[in-house]
């Protein structure tokens, strides 16, 4: 597969790195250490090893759903 | 069933294309759009609990399809890897409808440049010490961790100022910025510019005529994103809701 970013300027004086490596790091960057997280865990793995773990500990509901979820514990 | 999420936009006239060709998402899988509250949201059907392997093709499976709205419109790039039921992506957008709103009104016509600055200099710039060959292995061991610490504080102070100088050098064109600094020995600053599309050309020139002015710097530049690192309303919720 080839890079999406063909008419993203990716300019660098670092030696050793060809182009399109520095295209993939950029990308890799970009896409697993920013964005938006929903609430909830992520587990990233690279060759079966789990490598990130995102774990959020924001409730999404409503308090009237929350409430019937605690009165249902009961 | 669920959905892997790729991005949330205002509005979108229809599904991704380049060149007329669908735009193929994780695994291949067909992108679809999703309409929740006044959002427009890029998804592909998932089959797993857990998120896709990290793999060269998924990375820019992902990007390609994050990148292929940003002619049309700004989306706000959700991270690799969420995979959540649809009930739950409608839950998260109807819950934080405001908050998205008002993050898409930030970066609303403007793209993410990045900006990367590593030095050129050694740490062995630290001198060590003479007398070290003369003292006892306490004496080194302190001696070595001093010189660790002093190489830290110095990279530390040239990063700041690196930093502030590339503020001086972009400034205005940038709307918001976040930098890290020192985050590794070598990479000094890493910035993340959000800057106006009509802007970015400028942006650039101005980034090379920098660039010319610290020879002994090297830099690593990219862009236009989509506003990854500016997408993150986690902050904004933990200040309203007091919650991490």
């Amino acid at each position: 597969m080839s890079s999406p970013f063909d008419q993203m300027l990716i300019e660098s004086d670092v030696e050793q790195l060809e182009q399109a490596d520095l295209s993939l790091l950029e990308t890799l960057d970009h896409v697993l250490n920013r964005g938006l997280v929903i609430a909830g865990e992520i587990t990233i793995s690279v060759a079966d090893i789990d490598l990130i773990f995102v774990g959020l500990n924001i409730l999404v509901s409503s308090v009237e759903t929350a409430n019937e979820v605690v009165r249902n514990r009961k | 069933m669920k959905l892997y999420v790729y991005c949330l936009a205002e509005k979108l006239g229809g599904l991704p294309s380049i060149h007329a060709a669908p735009v193929l998402g994780i695994s291949g899988a067909q992108v679809d759009l999703l309409k929740v509250e006044d959002f427009a949201l890029l998804v592909s059907e998932f089959d797993g609990d857990s998120a896709p392997s990290v793999t060269r093709d998924n990375a820019l499976a992902h990007a390609a399809v994050v990148a292929s709205v940003l002619n049309e419109t700004t989306p706000l790039p959700f991270r690799f890897g969420t995979v959540v039921a649809e009930d739950q992506l409608r839950s998260y957008v109807t819950a934080r409808r405001e908050a998205l709103k008002a993050k898409l009104d930030q970066v609303r016509g403007c793209v993410e440049m990045s900006v990367k600055i590593i030095s050129g200099s050694d740490q062995a710039d630290v001198p060590q010490l003479n007398e070290m060959d003369e003292q006892g292995p306490g004496a080194r061991f302190l001696n070595e961790k001093r010189r660790q610490i002093l190489g830290s504080e110095r990279r530390s102070e040239e990063a700041k100022q690196v930093a502030a100088w590339l503020k001086e050098q972009v400034g205005t064109y940038v709307q918001q910025e976040e930098v890290s600094l020192s985050q590794t020995e070598k990479l000094m600053v890493a910035a993340a510019h959000l800057v106006a599309r009509e802007q970015v050309a400028k942006y650039r020139d101005q980034l090379t005529m920098a660039r010319k002015m610290r020879p002994e710097l090297h830099f690593l530049v990219s862009g236009p994103w989509p506003p990854y690192t500016f997408s993150n309303i986690e902050l904004e919720f933990k200040t309203r809701f007091g919650v991490s």
